[in-house]
């Protein structure tokens, strides 16, 4: 539905800009999930070097924010949008932050990993990071997924999960506690671990801001600090309102 | 049909006619003559109503209701109707028809397949594609392609295809939403079409044959590298023993050559996978070329027999990129040149630089290579002439290293040959590489 709001534009150049910069994010955001699908790879392996390219790669996401924070702010100036597009271009604004955080997150998970690759692997080979990483990738990708589609259902029943990786967040902390008391010599690693976990579960959180603007784009309601089941039974009442 | 028209319009009107003709006789009768057309026009106007209210209704529900039977215009228009009706059914059933051939066509093929059209929006897409790419349908429909597949490498792939300047292979990626699957995603797109067509393949089997091929190959080697320096050591202490049995010294010696070229063999295999394990591009230290060459060529000449080499070096530029990586390039080019030169021969070695990029090229006066062969070359352990480059001690990989270590570089390497008279090999490196 918001689709089609767009093509009313009788200026198709409008159009264009505002498609234009939805697949910016995209890709930004794109880049933002390679960026920490190889971050954990390369903790996970222990590959050092491909930890370092991580880090190194950031600021190809810093400069996508920028580009598109100039673009948003040229639309605004130049055609000021009312309604959907407005939304949209407030939306992308916070988006793009979020993104951006991530992918510092990322940076910080490639750089511990070069670290850690240089000490022996524990037992459990990062099983614990393995699971949460591939948690928080999977919600990223489909938060993404929500924003290209412009599905504010989906993006509700992707801000859910987000509880999910907090618990399992809480597990790697108790977890890492244990380890610390048990040997002191592991307290490093186990530190370094939990920064891992930690920037892993910000993540998730950053993921579950997306998924807010999302609904805000769609509905035009912000539903920051709301509990989604709130959220949810709202939506409802008003789309079966619209129904009648 | 233009015959029916006159023909109706005639029975309409001699119908009409002798109802006139009747009235006006009844009505002369009568003394009533208005009066009597008016009634018979009155019965021909509901009669006709009639008629067309049942048409009407057969034509709402032509599929349970029976096709009235009327004669006359009546009939002529039901029947036209029917058959009309008739031969729309036939088409569409043919339509329905080819269109279930051509999805159930479309299921079978191996290869998920998108329709684009020119803003890269998806049209339309079969269900391996769907699968893959977890796209569903009427939801997707209308969604740009690099919306849903965000990977960057094949957004940069998108816009060079579309620049025309697109590469022959499509990115691997991992399929969207999966951790162990692999998909290639190749673009087809030409000028006379706006659509586009996407065609995405499973590589998955690839990939992980490619992945354990490349680990066999440095597993084997690093294996291979520990017994053979222990080998090479008490070869190297028997050929220094200066009370070595002498029937023993010349097969001892041979030992020590050989040792030392599988040492070279398995430290090209090392580079080799090492270099290939790396999907980055070189780094940017500037690496002074012309020094470097400089190097190579008094190696070359400190040997004892060697063809001329003659060096020029146009310019003083250095290049964005890997020492090491550009040195075994260039050593290796050099080396090969000299293999294949016999010593009377000429080798030329220039760097110069120009509105295009860096370019190095080593020129010999050799033995040649057919033309057969040069797209095989860069192969690893390709050989034209297998018995020779043996006796050279070649480990066969020198020319893949060039081609991985220029590749790393964002530089193309071209080869030119004519059987005796002699090759070149030059190096182009882009602009954008070359420090002024």
């Amino acid at each position: 539905m918001e689709k089609s709001d767009l093509s009313h534009h009788i200026l198709s150049r409008f159009n264009d800009d505002l498609e234009r910069i939805r697949t910016q994010v995209l890709q930004m955001g794109g880049l933002v999930e390679e960026q920490l699908k190889r971050a954990v790879q390369a903790l996970i392996e222990g590959d050092s070097r491909a930890g370092e390219e991580v880090a190194r790669n950031d600021h190809k996401v810093n400069a996508m924010e920028v580009a598109i924070d100039d673009d948003c702010s040229r639309i605004l100036a130049t055609r000021s949008p009312a309604a959907s597009d407005l939304r949209l271009i407030v939306a992308v604004i916070k988006t793009i932050t979020d993104l951006e955080r991530m992918g510092d997150e990322a940076e910080k998970i490639g750089y511990i990993g070069a670290r850690l690759a240089a000490m022996e692997q524990p037992e459990s080979r990062y099983r614990e990071i393995k699971h949460i990483g591939r948690l928080v990738a999977d919600m990223v990708h489909e938060t993404l997924d929500a924003f290209a589609r412009l599905d504010a259902e989906a993006a509700i029943a992707i801000a859910k999960k987000d509880r999910l990786i907090d618990e399992e967040y809480e597990a790697i902390h108790r977890q890492c506690i244990t380890f610390m008391m048990e040997d002191p010599r592991q307290i490093r690693r186990a530190i370094d671990v939990l920064w891992v976990t930690r920037a892993i579960e910000r993540i998730g959180d950053h993921a579950k801001n997306i998924c807010e603007y999302v609904i805000y784009m769609v509905h035009g309601k912000d539903v920051r600090h709301v509990h989604l089941e709130d959220v949810e039974k709202q939506l409802k009442l008003r789309g079966s309102k619209a129904v009648e | 049909m233009p015959s029916l028209m006159p023909n109706s319009t005639w029975r309409v009107l001699s119908w009409l006619a002798v109802l006139l003709l009747l009235a006006v006789g009844i009505g002369l009768i009568f003394h009533h003559v208005a009066m009597a057309i008016a009634i018979a026009l009155g019965l021909y106007v509901v009669v006709n109503v009639r008629r067309l209210l049942r048409l009407d209704r057969w034509l709402r529900r032509r599929r349970s209701v029976d096709a009235p039977d009327y004669d006359g215009v009546w009939g002529d228009v039901v029947s036209i109707v029917s058959r009309i009706d008739r031969r729309k059914q036939f088409h569409k059933k043919r339509v329905v028809e080819l269109l279930r051939e051509f999805r159930r066509l479309t299921t079978a093929m191996p290869d998920g397949a998108v329709l684009l059209n020119q803003d890269n929006e998806i049209v339309w897409f079969n269900e391996r594609a769907a699968q893959w790419l977890k796209l569903k349908r009427k939801r997707d429909i209308g969604i740009r392609i690099e919306n849903l597949l965000r990977h960057p490498d094949f957004v940069e792939y998108v816009k060079q295809v579309l620049a025309g300047e697109g590469p022959e292979t499509p990115p691997v990626v991992l399929m969207p939403g999966e951790m162990n699957q692999w998909i290639s995603a190749f673009l087809v797109h030409t000028r006379e079409a706006p659509q586009r067509l996407l065609i995405v393949r499973d590589m998955t089997l690839q990939v992980l044959l490619e992945t354990m091929r490349k680990e066999f190959v440095a597993n084997a080697s690093h294996e291979l590298r520990s017994p053979l320096t222990v080998i090479s050591g008490y070869l190297d202490t028997l050929g220094d023993d200066e009370q070595l049995d002498p029937t023993w010294r010349e097969p001892v010696n041979e030992m020590r050559r050989q040792a030392d070229r599988m040492r070279g063999i398995v430290d090209d295999l090392l580079e080799l996978s090492r270099l290939e394990g790396r999907h980055d591009l070189a780094g940017d230290e500037p690496v002074d070329v012309s020094g470097l060459l400089a190097v190579l060529c008094k190696d070359v000449l400190a040997l004892a027999q060697h063809p001329n080499v003659t060096l020029k070096l146009d310019s003083t530029a250095k290049l964005k990129g890997a020492e090491r990586e550009l040195s075994s390039v260039f050593s290796n080019l050099i080396n090969n040149a000299v293999k294949y030169t016999p010593a009377a021969g000429q080798i030329h070695i220039r760097w110069w630089t120009d509105t295009e990029g860096g370019h190095v090229s080593v020129q010999d006066t050799g033995i040649g290579i057919a033309e057969e062969h040069i797209p095989r070359l860069t192969e690893r352990f390709y050989r034209v002439d297998a018995g020779r480059s043996r006796a050279m001690g070649g480990s066969g990989l020198g020319l893949a290293i060039v081609k991985h270590a220029l590749q790393r570089h964002e530089a193309k390497l071209l080869i030119t040959s004519q059987i005796g008279h002699g090759s070149t090999f030059s190096c182009h490196f882009p602009a954008r590489r070359v420090l002024e």
